[in-house]
């Protein structure tokens, strides 16, 4: 009589975002859209001088405009600098060192009066001598940014093992190569933006975009003067974050300074032009490589100096490093390595992390080369390859332990999907055919941390959940949202263990006081982290309802399972009692009222790299491989991306509306890098600050795209799920850059393939061949 | 102070009417004398299209329309679409297919898709590209937005769910 | 409630919603006035404080007298506030002059195009006007109209001799841009249009080019070439198409046109592309399309 409910799993499905309905019908505030009684607005005065000594500002006219209710300057604020390196200055007493430097900061009751305000703020510089280019900057005699590093060495990493001098005596091959990858920048469509918030007590709400509330609070305290416990970090929805948003930068203390001045909220929105002129960008990175092969291809040793262009100040930039060395080492069995960098301070704008944080760089550099490589020991870009791809159960040089990986997998698979070898033959044969439309086909892999990166003490994240009722679960999770549908994953997770509709949870996240720790979003790590967390919350409150129901119907609790909203029983699903039902019968017992609620926080099993950089830094290990097929005209330089085979080992779908938008999205910023977008930076000047002159794909140029998931399956992660966010912006700039090579025969090795620079390279070449030719 | 024009005009359905300062953007207006905020304000120069809304049947970008230019027309905005019989099918769609992420440029899309089926519901992958030219999203690739409007499109000329 | 996100306002002390021509004309008489049509380069200019404007903001976008395409004794008139989806979709300009559609295929965006006015295009005198290109192989000429001693007062100019720089023209102040007007091209006339990508439309051009004429087999004859984003205007270029005029072409052929190309365009390095890519492209666009009728 009583109904049977058959098993039913949300994880694998297509779920709707939870958001997504607000979002679609305009419902959804962004930060962007935040307004606060009695708020008002800040603009800052940034530097005109890409490198002076600031002689005077004078800030009175301002100060006197109707409307402008403060105005700070360095000399009214804690001499506490940000960053990395703690070497920025919210405000900049003394000396500006890029274009993007903060001098004064407005609050008025308007925008338009904030910028008619610094219109009328005037300053006096006295120029100083500038460097731009890290080379020039390393010569003795350069013009000094930072007098506490008289090298301008911001920071240098290394990393050593084996010995690459005997390697490469025995290596019958040794290739080299330089690439310099560029400046790129978030393009955020919700433009940087905070609103603080002062009590009477001293202690400061802010409305961030950040990435990393709980951390946050302890990096921007001292520059505001406040405790980090009297901070509440609450981040509304925002239009994209990227990894842009993983440091504190000085637009957000200065926003609460003018609060705390004021004593009302302060609003601070950037310009779009300030956005491309102020806000970090991805590192650029000179890279110099050497690496050895046998006869017979297998790769001998790697080693590879590196130069960041840090820019006039240390964020993230200059830590990405710590990725790109992991894929130097680790990305193909590579027996022997060393690997250089240094951070070099320059007049330029400064990098932040930026999706796929240091290895879109690696793998543009590693993949190119081993292209090249390929080709000189006589191989296939598929066979050279597939002769050195790790294996499950390797153990990299950095101790990086890579168990149910599966590199030659993705290889394969891209290849035969996309008939490779064929193409890639009859695309070299057709080079020299005449017709000025080519075509050509190259692929690219890559490997990322897939179970988070251990680069705090802890890489945890917690989780506080709670169920009414009326059988409705509360997950309050550490995690944040920033779009890219982690909400959305936790309620299917949560929804699997308790037996529950998705419509039946709420995910409430984005707000320091509510939610228990977290490291951040970053590092492809939410899924795998959080939604641990999330998983494990709702076994423990499952536990609670299947004890108490199992008590009553007097049976194991293995023979009881949680469907639909019912207590149901294991083997056949018959409901023996509604869960809502069982809650409120817990509840209300008197003295033995049970409230199921739950906590849980999830260290996931990675290690800190030790001093030498070894360390098995994340709880899990991906791969992906690209293979892209294009067409080039060779006169006009321009590459039509046709097609992208994308195969990803993923763990585990856990939704694949959402997997295939953070593959297709990734591809896209790939691609961008890969083919249009540049930061073009002219004597520490940005010169392109806006849409109409840096192109990020738009949708007729996207291509094809065939996605493989791999699911092997992972055991520690959420229902067997990897991180997976990153990858595809990884791997795709390379596989185009040897699709070009194999259309044309021309290389190039320094991104983007931007169409005036294709169609150079190739003409060049046709001019040396004409002259060559008797 | 700026100059300020008294305007009347329909809105999503309604007459509505406002003093608008001369100089002022059909977004700026929309979104703060009428707190409709799902056009978003992301590049100021018509390269991204957030800012869409429908006048008199076509699309513009509303950063780049001066707000007296209102006057007497009939103005859709993404708010007006979600009506007493549901969501609209392009909303509808994107939600389905998983064309939201961050949804900055959402109302933007749904907008622009809209003008674009209300022209021809049977429009093509590849026109249906084109007509979101210029239209920039950071998080999807575009892919599941394009699925969304041929899902709509389907909707729209009663074919159900593709 | 201040408007706080407005951007750097327009300081205008009159708006004039003008419903006639003459209403237009009047309120521009003085030469104090900006008319303004679908403001898509007036807004961004003025945001960015590149261009100062009059004290008086005059929208013409209201007056019929100014829209509309038609045709008249042979004569194709294209009213200034023409958009660039009329002229897309124009069942006249498809049959008689498609690459004027051609052209607003590759023009801005859905968006921009339903505003974009053909009136605005020239009036605002880039040297990447991309629809300027087209009405210049159509040897078009710009009507205009200001209010002149208690009149209206007409005339009209080779639209070639309506640019005298970058953001300037020869209108007088206080001068509208009425409609552009072409004679009907011959049957048998073709036209093509090229510009820089790989984007389908939304550039600013790198380099454009547009060309025309009669094709007579393996000759051209008739021939019109004008050039976008080489040179402080849209140009004209007399010396390649006098070099293609009625010559049968083959390589060598279309090497002399190519070189004369060359030296009548004089582009500039800038962020969007460089001088030698600028010429680079120009030729490659020429080559191409001369190249179709040699192979005919
Ligand atoms: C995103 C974007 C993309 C674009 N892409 C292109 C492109 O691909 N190709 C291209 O050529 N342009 C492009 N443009 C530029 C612009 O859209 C065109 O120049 C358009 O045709 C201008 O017309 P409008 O009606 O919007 O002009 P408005 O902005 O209204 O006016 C422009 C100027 O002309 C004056 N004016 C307008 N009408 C008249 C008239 N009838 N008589 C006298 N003066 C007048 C105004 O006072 C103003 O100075 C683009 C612009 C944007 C924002």
């Amino acid at each position: 009589m009583n109904k049977v409910i058959p098993k039913h799993s949300f994880v694998g499905t297509r779920a709707v975002k939870l958001d997504a309905p607000d979002k679609a019908t305009g419902r959804t505030r962004y930060i962007n859209d935040l307004v606060l009684p009695r708020m008002l607005y800040a603009k800052i005065r940034r530097s005109e001088r890409v490198h002076a000594r600031i002689l005077r500002v004078d800030t009175a006219k301002a100060k006197a405009l109707p409307g402008v209710v403060a105005v700070i300057t360095a000399a009214d604020t804690p001499e506490i600098a940000i960053g990395v390196l703690k070497d920025n200055p919210p405000l900049k007493r003394d000396r500006v060192r890029t274009i993007r430097d903060e001098i004064a900061a407005v609050a008025a009751e308007s925008e338009a009066i904030c910028d008619e305000a610094l219109r009328l703020i005037e300053v006096e510089y006295e120029d100083l001598p500038t460097v731009f280019d890290c080379t020039e900057a390393l010569q003795p005699g350069a013009p000094v940014i930072h007098a506490n590093r008289p090298d301008n060495i911001a920071m240098a990493h290394q990393f050593d093992h084996g010995d690459v001098a005997a390697a490469e005596a025995a290596s019958d091959f040794v290739v080299e190569g330089a690439y310099n990858v560029h400046y790129v920048t978030h393009c955020n469509l919700g433009v940087s933006c905070c609103v603080a918030d002062v009590d009477v007590e001293g202690r400061v709400t802010l409305y961030s975009q950040t990435q990393y509330p709980f951390i946050m609070k302890m990096d921007i305290a001292p520059s505001l003067g406040v405790h980090p416990g009297d901070l509440r970090v609450i981040q509304p929805p925002v239009g994209g974050a990227f990894g842009s948003k993983l440091d504190v930068y000085p637009y957000e203390p200065i926003c609460v300074l003018l609060a705390q001045k004021t004593r009302r909220p302060v609003k601070l929105v950037f310009s779009r032009e300030e956005e491309f002129v102020a806000s970090p960008t991805r590192q650029p990175v000179e890279f110099r490589i050497r690496a050895g092969m046998k006869r017979d291809g297998t790769l001998t040793f790697r080693d590879v100096d590196t130069l960041l262009n840090n820019g006039g100040y240390t964020s993230w930039g200059a830590t990405t490093p710590f990725v790109t060395m992991r894929t130097i080492s680790s990305h193909y069995r590579v027996p022997h390595v060393r690997y250089r960098a240094r951070a070099i301070y320059t007049n330029n704008p400064y990098a932040g992390s930026f999706r796929g944080y240091g290895n879109v760089q690696a793998t543009w550099a590693v993949e190119t080369h081993m292209d090249k490589m390929a080709e000189v020991a006589g191989l296939d870009p598929i066979a050279f390859r597939l002769k050195n791809a790790n294996e499950p159960g390797d153990v990299t040089p950095q101790g990086a332990r890579l168990a149910n990986i599966d590199l030659k997998g993705c290889l394969r698979i891209a290849a035969e999907k996309s008939d490779f070898l064929r193409k890639w033959a009859a695309y070299r044969a057709g080079r020299a055919a005449p017709g000025r439309i080519k075509r050509g086909i190259g692929i690219a892999a890559s490997l990322h941390n897939a179970g988070g990166a251990k680069i705090h003490k802890s890489d945890g994240c917690g989780t506080i959940l709670k169920l009414d009722d009326y059988a409705r679960a509360t997950v309050i999770t550490g995690g944040s949202e920033i779009g890219q549908g982690l909400d959305t994953v936790i309620a299917q997770l949560v929804a699997d263990e308790l037996g529950l509709a998705l419509r039946d949870i709420t995910v409430v996240m984005n707000d320091t006081a509510t939610g228990p720790w977290d490291v951040g979003v970053h590092a492809s790590r939410s899924t795998y982290i959080a939604g641990n967390s999330a998983r494990r919350a709702a076994r423990k409150a499952r536990a609670m309802i299947l004890d108490e129901a199992a008590k009553q119907a007097n049976v194991g609790v293995a023979q009881l399972d949680l469907r639909a909203g019912f207590v149901v029983q294991a083997d056949n699903g018959v409901a023996i009692v509604a869960i809502d039902k069982l809650l409120r019968q817990m509840h209300f017992a008197g003295e033995d009222a049970k409230l199921v609620m739950v906590t849980d926080y999830y260290e996931p099993p990675s290690e800190n790299e030790d001093k030498n950089h070894v360390g098995d830094m994340s709880a899990a290990y991906s791969h992906a491989a690209h293979v892209a097929e294009i067409a080039v005209d060779t006169r006009t330089g321009e590459i039509k991306v046709e097609t992208i085979w994308s195969v990803q080992d993923v763990g585990r779908i856990v939704n694949r509306n959402g997997i295939e938008g953070q593959i297709e999205g990734g591809i896209a910023m790939g691609l961008g890098y890969a083919l249009s977008e540049e930061l073009v930076i002219e004597r520490g000047r940005v010169r392109n600050p806006s849409f109409r002159d840096y192109h990020v794909m738009t949708a007729p140029e996207m291509p094809k795209i065939d996605m493989t998931f791999l699911e092997t399956g992972d055991a520690e992660g959420p229902a067997g799920a990897k991180g997976i966010a990153e990858l595809p912006t990884i791997v795709i700039a390379p596989a185009v850059g040897n699709a070009l090579y194999n259309a044309t025969g021309v290389r190039i090795d320094h991104p983007p393939l931007a169409a005036e620079k294709v169609a150079r390279a190739i003409w060049e070449r046709a001019q040396r061949s004409t002259r060559a030719a008797p | 102070m700026s100059l300020e024009v008294e305007i009347a005009f329909t809105l999503n359905g309604r007459a509505v009417s406002a003093a608008v300062p001369a100089t002022a953007s059909a977004l700026t207006v929309l979104r703060e004398r009428f707190d409709l905020a799902g056009a978003k304000l992301v590049c100021g120069e018509g390269e991204c299209g957030a800012c869409t809304i429908i006048v008199d049947g076509l699309s513009r970008n509303s950063c780049l329309m001066p707000a007296v230019d209102l006057a007497g027309r009939t103005v859709r905005t993404v708010e007006g679409l979600w009506g007493e019989r549901g969501l609209d099918p392009v909303q509808q769609a994107f939600v389905d297919t998983g064309a939201v992420q961050c949804g900055y440029c959402t109302a933007g899309m749904v907008m622009q898709i809209r003008h674009a089926l209300d022209r021809n519901p049977a429009a093509g992958e590849a026109e249906l590209r084109r007509a979101i030219e210029g239209n920039v999203c950071r998080c999807t690739g575009y892919a599941k937005v394009i699925e969304a409007a041929l899902a709509a499109g389907q909707r729209m000329r009663g074919g159900g769910a593709p | 409630m201040p408007l706080a996100q407005e951007l750097k306002p327009l300081e205008i002390d009159a708006y004039v919603d003008a419903v006639s021509l003459d209403a237009a004309v009047r309120a521009l008489a003085d030469g104090a006035g900006t008319p303004v049509a679908g403001g898509t380069d007036l807004w961004i200019q003025k945001d960015l404080g590149k261009r100062a404007y009059g004290r008086r903001l005059v929208n013409i976008r209201r007056v019929a007298a100014l829209g509309g395409i038609a045709e008249e004794g042979g004569r194709i008139r294209i009213g200034a506030l023409a958009t660039m989806t009329e002229i897309l979709e124009s069942p006249l300009l498809l049959r008689a002059a498609p690459v004027l559609p051609a052209t607003a295929d590759r023009f801005a965006s859905v968006q921009i195009r339903n505003a974009a006015t053909v009136g605005g295009n020239i009036a605002n005198a880039s040297p990447a006007a991309d629809m300027v290109l087209p009405l210049l192989c159509l040897d078009a000429e710009v009507e205009l109209a200001r209010w002149h001693e208690n009149r209206i007062d007409r005339r009209r100019l080779p639209l070639a001799a309506f640019f005298a720089g970058p953001g300037k023209t020869r209108a007088l102040p206080g001068e509208l841009i009425t409609a552009v007007s072409f004679d009907r091209p011959a049957a048998g006339s073709f036209g093509a249009f090229q510009k820089s990508g790989p984007r389908p439309a939304l550039e600013i051009a790198r380099v454009a080019l547009c060309i025309a004429g009669r094709r007579e087999g393996r000759r051209l004859t008739s021939v019109r070439i004008a050039a976008g984003a080489v040179a402080p205007t849209p140009i004209r270029c007399p010396r390649t198409e006098a070099e293609i005029e009625g010559v049968a072409l083959d390589d060598a052929a279309i090497a002399r046109a190519l070189e004369s190309l060359g030296r009548e365009i004089a582009p500039i390095d800038d962020v969007r592309g460089s001088a030698w890519y600028r010429r680079h492209l120009a030729a490659a666009f020429l080559e191409e399309e001369l190249g179709r009728v040699a192979r005919s």
